[in-house]
């Protein structure tokens, strides 16, 4: 290992001769995306037109048809424009392929974010930024929404408009931020702290980047189309209304495909990376949390992913090629097949969108309480028990679906066992802060918010995985305000706590506190004002997904806008604080919180290929308040270190 | 810690019983589902005490000093405790699911002499059939004390059937039958909501829902009887207010609905050529302001050729004029 990082050193520099004349035009990057990207649009349109001409259909120019090949091939022309397939294109056509090149390597000026780049680090950062835009566009979009339920009635939009909004609301907040936000954090840490110069596939890592862009931009590019607007039949896609809707729809069963295959491959890089790329003496039992938790969630991902996938393509024919997947009648279509496909994924898909935080959490938490983790097997374990039970309860989704009654009560014990092991989790940070030194810094707060807004939300939803409960609550309101309990107080906590705490190691400066903290009250409490009403609505009878309600919920609904708009306020503080820390901030230290974990050992940003030498591991990643114990050894100082010891967890 | 535990657990307990969380229950299934629900409650409380109690105190007990450098005390685990805290929620989750087996089998239990209604949603109405009286109502009747085995079917898309009230709910599918046991124990008017998105017209998809006494009930049931065999523009404003008032205002119907146009407004003057397409026919001619395709285009299909020429008989004499 060591020696294919000096190699690294001294051919950082060398790369192919930047192009001249008009050869720019035909080099990978933004110049190849401007003639590309058309003639691909042309190519798309040509083959719609010219087979339907051929086949004789009627009429020539169908949108949706046209729609559908568009969003597949202007996509992949951008992708092999942007340069995405250079490296394979070069070895499959005998080209030479300089292996050692890596003129694509790390990011020298703020240019290198803008194209094709195989540096996790500078990946990383791409992921993170494009995430927090189009958090920001789905949160817009709540905030149109809380303006129409201010008062009973129709205000501001149409129900057409509504409908749209949640739907693109949600759909951006799963697939556009939450999973790729922590595959974004993870990108950047997840090398570092195993002592790796970088992922196993970094040409792969940086495809699957630019893979998100596109998904972000067909589902927010939905809203343009004049007939009929953004897809509107919620992020759950249920048929027939998915079939029956206008063309907007097919928006969605796209870009799902990409963003799938986005997570698909950044899981399977995670996963290759974390198995194989590990420092020497780093086993499986010295990986920090962090490591463990993005281990089990890219196995969800690879393993549930495909099943949204299908379900929509599935849709899809449905509505181009006139198959009945999903559709009733001679054809024999069963609609609540349907369901069963989408749950099979989505509801894994809410541990792939809490296990990375579950991750976040006990890095911060042990940090900044200065304590080793609580119980550290039983936590990795219990992990690895929540990935495998949460294959088994797809179907507490559907208790009221209709579908075959017998799989409900199995349905119910496994959602009810699935809070054994994460209330290990909860009880075990808070083990974790008995007897620390707890220092309350932006993440730390983020972290404890987490913990008990996640308590409350795991805590509904006991009360949504009994059948009897959830035959009346299902489907109201009381599922929105579970749902955010869990995704927002849990997930985005976790991400505002992950970006507060690797902000210096990935920007070499501090953020400001003051405003850190100043962000984290306002959330907390508007969070908690916008969400903890909503069970009442739900449990009184307001249903979710609707534009318009009952005269008697108004007052509490005109509160809960009014929070909802401070909540989106407190958004404000948290971009301005990273915009001018980033810029002008304090220079940061290398390890600005004292923590033993491998990413804090090198500078700040850290160097291109993470290590000098790479580190040897000799303990675990979380001996806070022990005598003399070091995680790893670093840049051969061996003479200090004591000998690599079992590592003794209680 | 006790202290604080203790505190957030009154007042929790507070909270929970001085706030009317739950609607009043008027269905043998409701107290059921009541019951279960407070089961829950009363674990949950005891928990989120537990989690509170521990975390406040550490959080003012344990805090660190601006310039502390010190580290905590380096316990690394309890075997006793991570044993305790995985046992007793099992046990807890345990009890919740079997207590909650045993309510849904008894609330799903169908007594031998039950009345069958088929309820049949549809963008954006219910329909309410009463096959023993060959009688169809756009208002679900029930009598009073009397189990009923609601059977539904959707038309269209996927619906839900939930009346907050009795507690119980159940998706109508295309394709399939469903079905909801429901014993309603007071006599009132409660509302039919759709908690299934089911397009534009989904937040005004409601129904009325009556309890009658067992005389109150046969009387409604003959007027309806009656009702059916008139036909001409009586038959169709029964129709009307089942099939077209969730989105179309008319004041002589008494309806309000805003998705389509207001009819009061763009009927006076048209012929009767022109209802009648614009039934069969949605999209021909859209009114200024309204999008093609949100009205459902099967109308032709559902409705005979008697009720649509009452239904336009029905518009023709009353559009505009109350």
């Amino acid at each position: 290992m060591a020696v294919q990082v000096r190699e690294h050193e001294h051919v950082e520099t060398h790369g192919p001769p930047p192009r001249r004349g008009w050869r720019r035009w035909t080099a990978g990057g933004w110049l190849r995306v401007l003639w590309v990207v058309p003639l691909s649009f042309a190519f798309a349109t040509g083959l719609v037109i010219g087979a339907r001409k051929g086949f004789g259909y009627e009429p020539l120019w169908d949108l949706q048809v046209l729609l559908t090949a568009w969003l597949v091939i202007v996509p992949l022309g951008f992708l092999v424009a942007i340069g995405g397939f250079d490296y394979w294109a070069y070895w499959v056509s005998g080209r030479p392929t300089r292996p050692e090149d890596h003129s694509g390597h790390g990011a020298r000026s703020w240019k290198d974010y803008f194209r094709v780049n195989t540096d996790h680090k500078v990946i990383g950062i791409q992921y993170l930024v494009t995430t927090i835009f189009f958090f920001l566009a789905a949160g817009l979009m709540a905030m149109f929404m809380r303006a129409e339920l201010a008062r009973p009635g129709m205000q501001f939009v149409d129900n057409n408009t509504f409908n749209g909004l949640f739907s693109v609301h949600a759909s951006l907040m799963i697939f556009l931020f939450v999973i790729p936000a922590f595959a974004g954090l993870g990108n950047f840490v997840i090398p570092l702290m195993i002592g790796a110069p970088d992922m196993a596939f970094p040409r792969l890592n940086a495809l699957s980047y630019w893979l998100l862009p596109i998904a972000g931009f067909i589902m927010l590019s939905s809203y343009v189309i004049p007939d009929g607007g953004a897809f509107a039949a919620g992020w759950t896609n249920y048929t027939p209304l998915a079939v029956q809707q206008p063309v907007g729809n097919v928006f969605f069963q796209m870009a799902v495909q990409w963003a799938g295959a986005s997570s698909i491959m950044t899981a399977l890089n995670f996963l290759v990376t974390i198995i194989t790329m590990r420092a020497p003496g780093m086993s499986f039992w010295r990986l920090p949390l962090l490591v463990w938790a993005n281990f089990a969630t890219s196995t969800l991902v690879v393993v549930a992913t495909p099943f949204i996938a299908g379900s929509q393509f599935f849709i899809l024919f449905d509505r181009v090629l006139h198959t009945h997947f999903f559709t009733p009648g001679p054809e024999g279509g069963y609609v609540i097949a349907y369901q069963h496909i989408f749950w099979f994924y989505s509801h894994p898909a809410v541990y792939i969108m809490m296990l990375p935080g579950f991750g976040i959490a006990s890095e911060v938490i042990a940090v900044f309480a200065r304590k080793p983790i609580f119980g550290y097997r039983l936590m990795a374990l219990s992990l690895m028990a929540i990935l495998i039970l949460g294959f088994s309860v797809w179907a507490h989704h559907m208790f009221v679906s209709g579908m075959s009654s017998w799989l409900r009560i199995p349905m119910m014990v496994t959602t009810m066992l699935i809070a054994v092991p994460t209330g290990i989790k909860v009880f075990s940070w808070l083990a974790t802060l008995w007897e620390g030194r707890i220092h309350f810094k932006t993440p730390m707060l983020f972290a404890l918010g987490f913990v008990s807004m996640f308590v409350i939300g795991g805590l509904s939803g006991i009360y949504l995985g009994s059948i009897p409960v959830d035959i009346h609550a299902s489907d109201t309101y009381f599922v929105v305000a579970h749902i955010h309990y869990v995704l927002f107080g849990g997930s985005l906590f976790t991400i505002f706590a992950g970006i507060y705490y690797w902000f210096p190691k990935m920007t070499g400066r501090m953020y400001n506190e003051f405003l850190g903290k100043l962000h984290f009250w306002c959330t907390f409490i508007g969070f908690n004002v916008t969400f903890f009403p909503m069970h009442w609505l739900g449990l009184q009878g307001m249903p979710r997904r609707v534009s318009d309600y009952a005269d008697r919920f108004g007052n509490l609904n005109f509160v809960i806008s009014i929070a909802s708009f401070f909540l989106g306020a407190s958004t404000v503080i948290f971009v301005y604080n990273m915009v001018v820390s980033w810029r002008r901030g304090a220079p940061a230290p290398s390890n600005p919180w004292r923590a033993l974990t491998l990413e804090w050992q090198v500078s700040s940003p850290p160097p291109i290929f993470n290590f000098d030498e790479i580190p040897q591991v000799v303990g675990s990643p979380y001996e806070y308040g022990v005598r003399g114990a070091r995680h790893a050894v670093m840049n051969g100082d061996r003479a200090e270190a004591p000998e690599p010891e079992k590592v003794t967890v209680h | 810690m006790v202290l604080v535990g203790v505190a957030v657990g009154g007042a929790l307990a507070l909270v929970a019983i001085l706030i009317p969380w739950l609607p009043p229950a008027d269905s043998t299934q409701a107290h059921k589902v009541d019951d279960v629900y407070w089961f829950v409650t009363i674990i949950c409380m005891a928990i989120f005490a537990l989690v509170a109690g521990v975390s406040v105190y550490s959080v003012w007990k344990f805090r660190a000093g601006p310039e502390d450098l010190d580290d905590g005390s380096p316990i690394h685990g309890h075997t006793g405790l991570e044993v305790v805290w995985t046992a007793i929620p099992a046990a807890l989750v345990t009890a919740i699911s079997i207590y909650s087996g045993v309510v849904l089998t008894k609330m799903e239990e169908i007594p031998k002499d039950h009345r069958i209604v088929q309820v049949s949603g549809q963008q954006f109405t219910w329909s309410f059939q009463y096959p023993e009286a060959k009688v169809t109502s756009g208002q679900l009747t029930l009598p009073v004390n009397q189990p009923v085995e609601l059977k539904l079917s959707a038309r269209d898309v996927i619906h839900s059937f939930w009346v907050p009230e009795w507690r119980v709910k159940k998706d109508a599918v295309p394709g399939i039958e469903t079905n909801v046991i429901v014993t309603p124990t007071k006599v009132g008017t409660f509302t039919v909501i759709c908690t299934e998105l089911c397009g534009l017209g989904h937040a005004a998809m409601r129904a009325k829902a009556v309890v009658m006494t067992q005389q109150g009930f046969d009387a409604w049931l003959r007027l309806q009887k009656r009702l059916a065999t008139l036909g001409g523009s009586a038959q169709g404003k029964t129709l009307f207010t089942q099939q077209c008032g969730t989105c179309h205002r008319l004041s002589d119907a008494g309806t309000t609905g805003e998705v389509g146009p207001d009819l009061d407004k763009v009927l006076p003057s048209k012929s009767a050529d022109f209802i009648r397409e614009s039934i069969v026919n949605p999209n021909a001619e859209i009114a200024p302001g309204f999008r093609p395709g949100v009205m459902p285009q099967d109308f032709k299909d559902k409705l005979s050729t008697q009720q649509l020429d009452s239904l336009v008989e029905y518009l023709l004499k009353t559009a505009g004029k109350a």
